[in-house]
């Protein structure tokens, strides 16, 4: 059931997907890891939709040269927490809704339990072991990864759904080096918003997802493109979930 | 024969896009992309280490679909192939 606030606050996007759409995202709950870049568009567009519940997960304090992207923290918020940053900007920004912010780093002693019952992972990381983490974690929940991936003016995203699409470790199988990568938050921008996009129509049950395809962007041409992407059938991350799918469909 | 060599990202930046170049016949991927990517140094190291092997990173595409860069030194390109080189980018 909606408040006369709720009813109001969603009235154009209920005229799409009605009172049945907007409860499926009431009712969802999804995991953002990291509250920079990425992470700054796809909760302000997760948290203005209507998402139910968030969990935003960030390490980090923010930093003044984190302020050309990461849209969600303000001068003022400089040496402050990006999760209490974080959590202030998207209680304000939608009161109706849940947002969970926990400040830790994501490893693999605690992936797993950070991710809880959430319906969907957002990948917002800024390196590969950590994306590597949750890809396995939404391979072993059996739960979507909005993928997303920036640098310069390029940016990538692709939809996981385990056992059925390929996973990250089909498509990207080794991490690139490190680096202080360089980019203008307007990139970020447009591959969180295309993540947050998948979220809403992956709960939604509606539209294509952008699954066995990359979506590249390249914000210098101005252009998007796309690579079908295959399952590996040799993976060790996600080979062996055909079997885990059997097994408990028999359950 | 002619195909067309897109690169993208940095490998973009370094040695631009949609190359559309004359090979021969039988000529492999790695001899393909090697040709190419060393009209920029810094370009060729992007795309392979010191023993001119791809990097391990490196994604090879051909007409949309994955080729693992093991299997690439095998792998003939044909007429009118569209290939697709590029790094995954790590940023978020």
């Amino acid at each position: 059931m909606f408040s006369e606030r709720e009813r109001e606050r969603y009235k154009r996007q209920m005229i799409l997907f009605g009172d049945e759409g907007q409860e499926q995202l009431k009712k969802a709950h999804i995991f953002i890891a990291g509250a920079g870049g990425l992470g700054s568009p796809v909760s302000i567009y997760l948290a203005v939709a209507g998402i139910g519940t968030i969990t935003i997960v960030d390490m980090d304090v923010v930093d003044q040269t984190n302020l050309n992207r990461q849209i969600l923290h303000f001068e003022r918020d400089i040496g402050r927490k990006k999760t209490v940053s974080a959590a202030e900007k998207l209680r304000e920004i939608n009161p109706d809704i849940t947002v969970h912010a926990i400040d830790v780093k994501i490893d693999e002693t605690n992936a797993a339990l950070l991710v809880g019952g959430a319906h969907g992972i957002v990948d917002a990381m800024d390196n590969y072991p950590t994306r590597y983490l949750l890809n396995e974690v939404a391979i072993a929940k059996n739960i979507p990864l909005f993928h997303g991936g920036i640098r310069g003016f390029y940016g990538q995203a692709t939809t996981i759904l385990p056992g059925i699409t390929p996973c990250l470790k089909c498509i990207f199988p080794k991490a690139p080096p490190r680096e202080v990568f360089p980019v203008v938050g307007v990139t970020p921008g447009i591959i969180g918003i295309v993540q947050a996009n998948e979220v809403i129509k992956y709960l939604l049950h509606s539209g294509e997802l952008l699954t066995n395809r990359l979506f590249i962007w390249d914000g210098m041409q101005s252009r998007a493109e796309e690579c079908v992407v295959e399952r590996n059938p040799d993976c060790n991350a996600c080979s062996g979930l055909v079997t885990k799918r059997t097994v408990r469909t028999k359950e | 024969m002619t195909v067309k060599i897109r690169f993208f990202a940095r490998f973009r930046e370094l040695l631009g896009t949609d190359i559309i170049t004359d090979v021969e016949a039988g000529t492999t991927f790695p001899a393909l992309i090697t040709t190419i990517a060393k009209k920029n140094p810094e370009g060729y190291t992007a795309i392979f280490d010191e023993k001119g092997a791809f990097r391990e990173f490196v994604i090879l595409m051909k007409n949309g679909r994955r080729i693992d860069i093991a299997d690439a030194a095998e792998t003939p390109v044909a007429d009118g192939d569209d290939i697709a080189v590029f790094p995954p980018v790590a940023g978020g």
